[in-house]
């Protein structure tokens, strides 16, 4: 049985399962560029057949990179009710936009047409396909290579003055303490329940009694958040850290031909959802 | 001690994240038992499972598998009466000052009571009682600002705030850390005040072994998500080769004991609270000096 409060299972982000596959050697910069262009691609692809390699791309993704594919679906889970709600309001507010194709339903404002449920059907395939694909990225890639690979894509940027570094510096530093307040929250979620707190009793259309009930988490997380910062600040500027200075990094990419090819691939598949013209 | 049985833990096994390739075995097979009044001490090392454990005591984790029983009732049956479980078991975290929230002391550790629907009479009466068995004073603090308080007095508002449910068992996990030596034996002496004078059933965590010796009936040693010993203080901290064996510092004064036997000398080594030991080595020094005057008579 596991615990009502297991709440930093359920949060895969920032989370690294080093199975050292081919996956998680590849040069992570190769690996962030695929992944941006492969979810560009499937963004724009709208036919059945499209999403439907799309699915098994990332499928195959996991298998490759010999993640168990239970934590891809522990991403989708908490993605459920929006992609329930995206997928009714289009279903029923859509239609007048895609009114080619058979019409099925056609009642007041409510048109639903062939090609309004091919929306509603694609989005929520694309949505899964973009959470399988994010989390193979994150969980075979550490978030200091991932940062590493943000600062050297963005790095031609520097020359219109835009702040790579920083930006790179902010992301690490907001994805390392995801698990950390993820922990924390737990904790402190035990901590109030063992005096008598309760969580998500009310009904939920008893909003501001939930709300009153997150009190006693969020406000001692704010102050938890605001002393880390300062200790990371102390931390930093022990060692010497300036904004804005010259820094050499620790390591230097270099990619190889197998790299390459990955990006030959995965341009490929990209091009491929996004001109070949499915059938259907 | 001939007391009723008041937690019972038999066979407790617990896995976290399973499933996942980041499976960790955190309790196997650990067993714990305490009878009502006693002060119970868990020492083992970082990652032994004994944060686990008392997790347990107040249902915030269900015994996967092996039984819990906590003042009579079976935690491992489906449907439990969690608040007044948690009413019962009063559990304090560590660092447990990070868990206040409101901005007035008193609002703060009344949050507890006011969960319990009591009256408000009640609860300021439950507010000053508690206020005062942690040495605060009512009157003069209860409105006071929670953010301007040191650490040491933030943990007492803390405590108090458990206290004010008025648990049977106090549970806490290492209580005494990051405290400074004088915050640090004030709530010792609180925490021995409020098992021996209020009866409160007392389970502690601890790594330091002073305090161990100071206040533990029985200790239980875990290692391995396990208990691997039990005893008193004295027969836990006398066996050296279990000492050894499982990697256990002893409280300053065995230490020196044994120093002093190891060199040759006759001292009682059972001798490890304070005062006797300060005894054992006032006689080595007293036969010392008498030794070497006898020397020097000859």
């Amino acid at each position: 049985m596991s615990s009502e409060f297991e709440i930093s299972r359920s949060i895969t982000i920032g989370q690294y399962v080093p199975t050292g596959s081919f996956i998680h050697r590849l040069d992570p910069r190769i690996k962030l560029l695929v992944f941006v262009i492969l979810v560009v691609a499937i963004a724009f692809n709208t036919s059945y057949f499209g999403n439907a390699i799309g699915l098994v791309l990332s499928l195959y993704l996991f298998w490759a990179s010999k993640i168990p594919i239970s934590y891809g679906l522990s991403g989708v889970k908490p993605a459920i009710p929006f992609i329930v709600i995206l997928a009714v309001l289009q279903l029923l507010f859509q239609g007048q936009l895609f009114s080619d194709g058979r019409v099925y339903v056609d009642y007041g404002f409510v048109l639903i047409t062939s090609e309004s449920i091919r929306l509603v059907v694609v989005s929520a395939v694309r949505f899964i396909e973009i959470i399988f694909l994010s989390s193979v990225l994150t969980l075979s890639t550490s978030t200091t290579e991932l940062t590493h690979s943000i600062q050297s894509l963005l790095s031609p940027l520097k020359k219109i003055k835009f702040p790579v570094h920083e930006i790179s510096l902010i992301t690490t530093i907001a994805i390392r303490f995801v698990p950390t307040f993820a922990i924390e929250m737990e904790k402190m979620m035990k901590a109030q329940a063992s005096r008598g707190a309760d969580f998500g009793t009310g009904g939920w259309w008893r909003i501001v009694q939930r709300t009153k009930e997150m009190f006693p988490i969020i406000i001692p997380l704010f102050n938890i958040a605001l002393s880390r910062a300062e200790d990371l600040i102390l931390a930093m500027e022990s060692r010497c850290y300036t904004p804005g200075g010259e820094r050499s990094s620790y390591s230097v990419y270099k990619a190889i031909a197998k790299d390459y090819l990955v990006l030959l691939v995965g341009l490929f598949f990209s091009l491929l959802l996004l001109f070949y013209p499915f059938p259907f | 001690m001939t007391g009723r049985p008041i937690i019972e833990i038999e066979n407790l096994s617990h896995t976290y994240m399973k499933g996942t390739p980041m499976e960790h075995v955190a309790l196997k097979g650990a067993n714990l038992y305490a009878e009502e009044g006693e002060c119970i001490a868990i020492i083992g090392h970082t990652g032994s499972g004994k944060s686990t454990l008392i997790q347990h005591f107040n249902g915030l984790m269900r015994p996967e598998s092996g039984k819990v029983i906590i003042d009579g009732e079976d935690l491992s049956k489906k449907k439990v009466d969690l608040k007044t479980l948690r009413q019962k078991v009063g559990l304090v975290f560590q660092n447990p000052e990070d868990q206040i929230f409101e901005k007035l002391i008193g609002d703060d550790i009344a949050y507890g009571p006011f969960k319990l629907g009591l009256p408000i009479k009640e609860v300021r009466e439950r507010v000053k009682w508690a206020m005062d068995v942690v040495g605060l004073d009512f009157e003069e603090i209860k409105d006071r600002q929670t953010f301007a308080l040191s650490g040491g007095q933030k943990r007492k508002v803390a405590l108090a705030g458990i206290l004010a449910l008025k648990p049977k068992i106090l549970v806490l996990d290492e209580p005494t850390a990051g405290l400074d030596p004088k915050s640090r034996k004030e709530l010792l002496d609180k925490i021995k005040r409020l098992n021996k004078d209020e009866k409160l059933t007392v389970v502690f965590v601890s790594h330091n072994m002073e305090e161990v010796a100071m206040l533990a009936d029985r200790v239980y040693v875990m290692a391995g998500g396990t208990d691997v010993l039990t005893g008193t203080p004295k027969e836990i901290f006398t066996d050296k080769e279990k000492l050894q064996h499982h990697q256990i510092g002893t409280p300053e004064t065995v230490q020196v004991l044994y120093k002093l036997t190891d060199l040759g000398y006759q001292v009682n080594t059972e001798a490890f609270s304070v005062l006797e030991a300060a005894e054992e080595i006032m006689k080595v020094l007293a036969g010392k000096k008498e030794g070497s005057e006898h020397v020097q008579r000859i």
